[in-house]
């Protein structure tokens, strides 16, 4: 069923998502390549966040399909979006900030010994884990028991991508991983996106700053008002053009 | 310069965890006390405390638990209530409408059956937590407003089980003095002169370890901190919220229940508004222990040092003579301690951060 031959990752066919009366995807197509940085952009409240939940299982489309690797999947929930190896790092709800990094870092999949009903869980191996994981993506921390709340907005950013990073099997979504950051904050976001790609992770990145993504993405596209404007390769726009397209002051 | 810096590590960890606060506030209040009043410090005034923060201590550690996961409960009295008409009226067999409705569907109630009263005097509250769950998930009204209607829904309830009446026993089984009599192997120690201790505090200390445990140490505990703290994120790290929070109310309800035996073992009476208020006094204590009223930060520690620290300044408070303040006008010192603890604690997180 895929155009593609498996060169695609993830492919969503004339997905349709209504909320009562107000319809936020219009039938949208979306395919992610294999080892390529594809950004999404678009206004807020184009739908690029709706799009990322009907995918990562937040939202069930009201009509549409997903193809992830060839084959039709429903995702029913972001349990079942992990199992395919679709690992998500939203910008409003990426950490906890009243717990520690290793509890945020393996939130939802702990390691535990079974007693019974009770999960006991494993808090030393975890919390080696954790540092060697943050470790080899290139995030240093003082101490993995450390309080989320307690570090800078780039900190946590960092600790949120290196979590998507460590456990994104198959494909990692980042969610406007770089609204709130500094320059050199963004600058080591941006790193971190080149590095998962040098790893052949796919990535999506969704943003509506068309200058953060201009240099690592492979491809863009475009929605707005819940259409897709279109997907293009890397070159084929200028950072105006895009911008244009974004805001609709340009019709294709 | 190696000692300077474990002291500053262990400084430092202590500021960090929840307890500090609280303790510091306990602490605080035993030495003004300790000087101010003259007969503070006797064991007669000391056993007296832990005695009295028994049966709230059950009711402040679930409560505790429920406001990690940023929900409340303010039907925990009625559900006492429930487990004290269930526990004293099966465990003796008396005469009563839930003995009668039992032996009725053929269930050896008759001179008391105490394996069917303790199961059901938890396994009721229980389910009355599991009831508040229920309706709070597939509602979405906040939990203060459903539990302050299933308050009364089940009052009436136990108004209903009651008969309307009191319940209450001159039989001295030896199922109370376990969970609630005299602790005579402690009280005669000679240096413990004028001690009357209570043996509800070993069931107090069971629990209080235990629920800890579940809290630190097990996935479900960090699921509990991780629905109060963000839900949105638990949602999206694949945790089951809605099946955490039930959770969290049958346990509330189980330890309401445990409070129910705990109390009518000491009194061997209970009537239908039992424990009327203890809601408030709980989620007070659980604030002054550290808890945050939004959700995602407290300890069990920390709950039962707060219901300490407001049974202490009972005493203490009583003890002083103030004028205007006697033991019935005492809940204005609790106000004035739920401002100031919290007001301390947040000061000590803040100092913590920086």
């Amino acid at each position: 069923m895929s155009q593609e031959n498996g060169l695609s990752v993830v492919e969503m066919k004339n997905i349709v998502k209504r909320f009562g009366t107000v319809e936020a995807l219009r039938g949208v197509d979306f395919t992610v390549e294999k080892g390529k940085v594809h950004a999404l952009m678009g206004d807020n409240g184009a739908g690029k966040s709706t799009l990322i939940k009907v995918l990562t299982g937040l939202y069930t489309p009201t009509s549409g399909d997903i193809y992830f690797e060839g084959k039709r999947v429903t995702i029913p929930s972001p349990a079942d979006a992990r199992a395919l190896g679709i690992e998500t790092c939203y910008q409003d709800l990426a950490l906890i900030p009243l717990m520690s990094i290793w509890r945020n870092f393996f939130l939802g999949r702990e390691m535990c010994t079974n007693l019974g009903p009770i999960k006991w869980l494993h808090q030393g191996e975890m919390q080696r884990l954790c540092r060697e994981a943050l470790h080899d993506i290139g995030i240093e921390i003082r101490s993995t028991k450390e309080m989320v709340g307690r570090m800078s907005g780039g900190e946590r950013q960092s600790i949120a991508i290196g979590r998507a990073i460590h456990f994104g099997a198959k494909l990692l979504i980042l969610d406007e991983p770089t609204s709130a950051l500094s320059v050199g904050e963004t600058r080591k976001v941006l790193n971190y996106i080149e590095n998962a790609k040098a790893k052949g992770l796919p990535v999506i990145f969704i943003t509506h700053n068309v200058g953060h993504i201009y240099q690592v993405s492979d491809n863009y596209t475009i929605i707005r008002q819940g259409r897709k404007v279109g997907t293009y390769q890397k070159g084929e726009l200028t950072q105006m053009d895009i911008a244009d397209l974004i805001t609709g002051a340009r019709e294709v | 310069m190696r000692k300077i810096s474990t002291y500053t590590a262990i400084l430092r960890s202590f500021a960090n965890s929840p307890v500090a606060g609280p303790l510091l506030t306990l602490v605080l209040v035993f030495i003004i006390f300790l000087i101010a009043v003259p007969n503070f410090a006797t064991w007669r005034t000391i056993s007296g405390i832990v005695t009295a923060i028994a049966i709230s201590g059950f009711v402040t550690v679930g409560v505790t638990i429920l406001m990690i996961t940023g929900e409340f409960d303010l039907s925990v009295a009625p559900m006492i209530a429930m487990s004290g008409y269930l526990y004293g009226t099966i465990s003796t067999g008396a005469d009563s409408v839930i003995v009668n409705t039992l032996s009725k569907l053929g269930l050896p109630v008759e001179g008391g059956n105490l394996g069917l009263a303790i199961i059901s005097a938890l396994l009721v509250p229980a389910v009355m937590g599991l009831i508040n769950g229920l309706v709070l998930i597939s509602t979405n009204v906040p939990s203060f407003i459903v539990t302050l209607g299933t308050r009364q829904i089940f009052r009436g309830i136990v108004w209903i089980v009651a008969g309307g009446v009191l319940f209450q026993t001159t039989e001295n089984l030896s199922l109370y003095e376990i969970f609630n009599g005299r602790f005579d192997l402690v009280n005669n120690l000679s240096f413990l002169e004028g001690a009357n201790f209570r043996t509800a505090m070993l069931w107090l200390l069971g629990v209080a370890i235990l629920f800890q445990l579940i809290l630190a140490r097990t996935r479900f505990g960090n699921h509990i901190f991780a629905v109060g703290g963000g839900e949105g994120a638990a949602t999206a790290q694949g945790v089951r919220v809605n099946r955490t929070r039930v959770m969290a109310y049958i346990i509330n309800g189980f330890l309401a229940g445990m409070a129910g035996i705990i109390s009518f073992s000491q009194f061997r009476s209970v009537r239908v508004a039992e424990q009327a208020g203890i809601e408030l006094t709980a989620i007070a204590a659980s604030v002054v222990g550290g808890a945050l009223l939004t959700g995602g930060y407290g300890s069990v520690w920390g709950a039962i040092i707060g219901i300490l620290i407001i049974n202490m300044l009972r005493s203490g408070v009583i003890l002083l003579k103030i004028p205007f303040i006697p033991a019935d006008n005492f809940p204005a010192v609790v106000g004035v301690t739920i401002i100031a603890a919290v007001v301390f604690n947040n000061y000590l997180r803040s100092r913590s951060t920086s």
